[in-house]
């Protein structure tokens, strides 16, 4: 008794527990539903038998379905659409914001750490605020880039079907480039201002040391900051809720809005759930990749 | 004045401006919630109010704020008890103990953290339904968004105990304790703050929660301020100033928080993602 | 004879890897060993098995007569002090030494006597509110020291206390650790990589590579009949010189592998014609101006480094051999001639390296 008490208090048995709760809930609350989300996948769900253990098995007939619809090819490329044009600014704005607080001046990391501001924001309020700036007609921006002359007429950016995907885009941006620029700052600062000045007397110029300096040195923080985009990217439904809901005619709707329309707008459960399968794959598989990059990382 | 200090404080200006630029939206916000409706609605639009209008008791009354924020405090508070109780032991063990098993449990954690809300909402539902949560929407929106952050929080946290010397634990246990009380006694203490940021954060994210709380909770009474803001908002609103306000009262207590714990929320953060 | 710490054919595996192989070991009461050998040699391993924090795979463990096998750090009622000292630095001075004694609920002015005592025996008097991040590092170490003393336990756990401190406080708690060890009638177990330490505190040293003892014994003993060419290179400093050469014909004699291949007497015999090592100190060497007559190295000078008490002398030979001189020598002298008395000659085994003497 008194050893089975001891590796409670004094052994693996005191790790094992702590780990176990932990685990335990984490499988509960999000490894159960994620095999639960496969098994309807291949099923027919919808209001009424919601609630019911004993629904019908259709195969794959859902999938089909999925792939089958006009929809899904538009709604893919804005995906890729989304996550593509998302990552890239906010990487390039993130890299540049981050070299230039790199600077000295008095009061820069302050100044940088005041970005956060935009992140640490509830996303439903920042898409709150975004689709205030860009109303059509009364909105900000298209009042500055009139009177900038930027542009010649009223944009209706989140009824536009040219626009609303890109509206979205810009207030994930937003939302994005703090992160980027923080994570990059910390790469950018690991970096020994010898190296630099080794270059410099090597004769580099500040465009060839960015190339053969900073750049090389920093690509493992770039890879992670590129995954960490990526999930974080196909995390965002706020925005969407609170800008255009997908529309007009899902001009502006993604895969991550669309499951969750299907589920909860169409009661199509089912189909809701395939979408859902497909793109946790994807998810996981980009984080797998990433986790994967930084334990080597770790150990060269 | 030197050459330098001039470069200096030309760096400066410009970082005021791009500091400026990206914290527009937020001014702007302040700015609306302080303008009249017809003032609102001028062209060319004042960016500085010119009959300021205090609506805020209005807005608080009128939307029954104090139920919304309510509800969004009583969700925050228990993920992050949840968050704190299951996950603070698993990432001390995870920081301490590097063999194939704990390997294993890390990566499995890293996968959870990335798994979208909006897509597991779809299997949560059903189940909650089934279980019959859903007769406790609020206590499901808990569960559901803890089972969310609880491995962000063991990340980070397990960046924070990776900083405390495993010889302090050792010590201890020499001196007479247990693993359960140098635990408690020693590694608990010392890396409070890492813990109480962290849980900062987690409260904060579960402040602002939406997907979850808007799929698992109808009754109107129960829903928390961003479900509130989203129906506020509505298709055709135009209420502006009044959404402005609302979103104002929600997110300034958010803001101070922030600029008080700055320096360690960015250090916390950039500590657990790269590790 | 009870011992107070004897360890039993102790194995330790981590995975495949065999950290401790089959080490047996007592530890009398009131004596000092040291455990040393270079880095990954398992000397650290060991001394945490014995405190409990590493499991054993096989072997008894006991302390004070008792099978401890399975027990926890805490019921083993000994001290240890950690090379990062491992202060509790949420905790002032005063805290950190009573720790032990809360945990087993001593009354107040219990622990107010013995801090009182600890105090006085460490010089920490006037630091007992003050918190480790306000201490140097010296004083740091005191604590550590003073946090294992207020135990008085079954014996102390030395873990490289000293690595931490510069070289001249390193020298000075030298011996102030070994006076407490005295004074406190302690048993001590002590690791270390430095074997000038192990070699001027301990009672006993244990030399210690890859998880296996290599040998063990009083220091001198050591010094004087190291059991093979690893623990001779491992102690004595600068280390022993060690050449190639063959027994002569006359088997009391060998030929050294060097130009103008030298001949070495050494004490005792040797079958003719085997391979062997042979090792020999720098100090034993001395230089002398008689270019013949008796185990006489005649050595073409390549390098001089004077430190002003000691000239150590090193030839352009290959291999080098070095010569520790105590005098002041003349940096452009082309050669030196240097006497070795036989016994003073050491013969190992080419294959494995054991002494043959």
């Amino acid at each position: 008794m008194s050893r089975f008490k001891n590796t409670f208090s004094d052994g693996v048995g005191f790790d094992t527990i702590l780990v176990m709760i932990a685990l335990g809930y984490l499988v509960l609350f999000s490894a159960f539903p994620l095999v639960y989300n496969i098994v309807m996948s291949m099923q027919e769900v919808d209001l009424f038998s919601l609630a019911s253990f004993d629904r019908p098995f259709v195969g794959l007939d859902n999938y089909r379905d999925v792939l089958g619809r006009p929809e899904t090819m538009q709604i893919f490329f804005n995906t890729v659409k989304f996550v593509g044009f998302s990552v890239a600014a906010q990487l390039a704005i993130g890299f540049g914001l981050a070299m230039f607080f790199q600077l000295d001046f008095p009061g820069n990391t302050w100044l940088r750490g005041l970005f956060l501001a935009g992140w640490i924001m509830p996303a439903i309020v920042v898409g709150g605020v975004w689709s205030w700036i860009l109303a059509g007609d009364f909105g900000v921006l298209n009042h500055i880039l009139l009177a900038t002359g930027l542009g010649d007429e009223k944009i209706f950016w989140l009824s536009d079907p040219e626009f609303a995907l890109y509206s979205v885009i810009l207030a994930n941006i937003w939302l994005g480039v703090p992160f980027n620029m923080i994570l990059l700052s910390v790469g950018l600062s690991g970096i020994s201002e010898d190296v630099y000045e080794a270059a410099q007397m090597d004769g580099a110029t500040r465009i060839q040391r960015f190339f053969t300096i900073t750049l090389p040195l920093m690509r493992a923080q770039l890879g992670a900051v590129i995954s960490l985009g990526v999930i974080f990217t196909l995390q965002q439904f706020d925005l969407f809720a609170s800008l255009t809901q997908g529309g007009p005619s899902n001009a502006s709707n993604v895969f991550q809005y669309w499951s969750w329309q299907l589920s909860f707008q169409n009661y199509e459960i089912g189909v809701g759930s395939v979408i859902s399968v497909l793109m946790i794959l994807f998810v996981v598989l980009v984080a797998a990749v990433y986790v994967r990059s930084t334990r080597h990382e770790h150990v060269a | 004045m030197r050459g330098n200090d001039v470069k200096r404080y030309g760096l400066l200006a410009l970082a005021l401006l791009f500091v400026g630029i990206y914290l527009f939206p937020l001014y702007w916000m302040y700015v609306t919630a302080l303008k009249s409706n017809s003032e609102i609605f001028a062209i060319p639009p004042t960016f500085w109010p010119r009959d300021p209008q205090w609506i805020v008791m209005d807005v608080w009354q009128r939307m029954k704020m104090d139920v919304y924020l309510r509800n969004s405090l009583i969700i925050a508070f228990g993920v992050t008890v949840i968050v704190t109780m299951t996950g603070t032991g698993c990432a001390y063990v995870l920081a301490r103990i590097r063999n194939r098993w704990m390997d294993a449990v890390l990566f499995t954690v890293l996968m959870m953290q990335v798994l979208p809300s909006s897509l597991m909402i779809t299997p949560i539902f059903v189940v909650f339904n089934q279980v019959g949560l859903s007769e406790y929407p609020r206590l499901s929106v808990i569960l559901a968004q803890a089972a969310k952050v609880l491995p962000l929080y063991i990340v980070l946290c397990r960046a924070t105990f990776l900083q405390v010397p495993k010889e302090l634990e050792e010590a201890a246990r020499v001196d007479g304790n247990s693993r359960v009380g140098a635990f408690l006694t020693i590694i608990v203490p010392l890396a409070r703050n890492g813990i109480l940021v962290t849980s900062v954060l987690i409260f904060l994210q579960s402040f602002g929660e939406y997907v979850y709380s808007r799929s698992l909770i109808t009754q109107r009474a129960l829903q928390p301020a961003t479900v509130g803001l989203q129906s506020f908002m509505g298709p055709n609103s135009s209420d502006w100033a009044g959404v402005m306000t609302y979103s104002a009262i929600y997110v300034t207590p958010i803001l101070i928080v922030f600029v008080l714990l700055q320096r360690q929320i960015v250090s916390g953060l950039t500590s657990g993602a790269l590790k | 004879m009870t011992y107070q710490i004897e360890l039993e054919n102790i194995n330790k595996y981590y995975g495949g890897y065999h950290a401790l192989r089959d080490i047996s070991l007592g530890i009398e009461p009131g004596e000092f060993v040291a455990l040393v050998g270079p880095s990954g040699c398992g000397k650290s391993t060991l001394l945490r098995t014995i405190a409990g924090l590493e499991g054993i795979s096989g072997g008894t463990l006991r302390i004070a007569g008792e099978t401890v096998n399975d027990r926890a750090p805490r019921e083993r009622d000994l001290a240890m002090v950690f090379q990062s000292y491992a202060l509790y630095p949420h905790m002032t001075v005063r805290r950190n030494l009573t720790y032990s004694m809360r945990l087993k609920r001593r009354s107040k002015a219990d622990m107010e006597r013995s801090v009182e005592e600890i105090a006085r025996i460490t010089g920490l008097e006037s630091l007992l509110d003050r918190y480790p991040r306000e201490l140097s590092g010296g004083q740091r170490q005191r604590v550590a020291m003073g946090r294992a003393i207020i135990r008085e336990p079954k014996a102390f756990l030395f873990d490289e206390p000293l690595s931490n401190l510069d070289a001249a406080l390193r020298v000075h708690m030298r011996s102030e650790v070994r006076q407490l060890h005295n004074r406190l009638n302690a048993t001590s177990v002590y690791v270390t990589h430095d074997q000038i330490e192990a070699m001027t505190m301990a009672d006993r040293v244990v030399v210690m590579r890859a998880g296996v003892v290599e040998q063990m014994g009083a220091p001198l003993d050591l010094y004087d009949r190291p059991c093979n060419r690893f623990v001779a290179g491992f102690i004595g400093s600068p280390a022993m010189n060690f050449v190639d050469g063959i027994i002569r014909e006359d088997g009391v004699s060998v030929r050294l592998d060097l130009p103008g291949e030298a001949v070495l007497r050494f004490a005792g015999a040797r079958p003719a014609g085997e391979t062997v090592t042979v090792g020999f100190r720098p100090e034993h060497l001395s230089v002398t101006m008689a270019a013949t007559g008796g185990n006489i190295l005649s050595l073409p000078v390549g390098f001089v480094e004077r430190t002003g008490s000691t000239s150590y002398v090193l030839s352009s030979t290959t291999p080098e051999i070095l010569l520790s001189v105590p005098e002041r020598f003349p940096k452009e002298q082309g050669s030196v001639n240097a006497q070795i008395a036989p016994e003073l000659v050491h013969l190992f085994s080419k294959e494995d390296g054991t002494a043959l003497l």
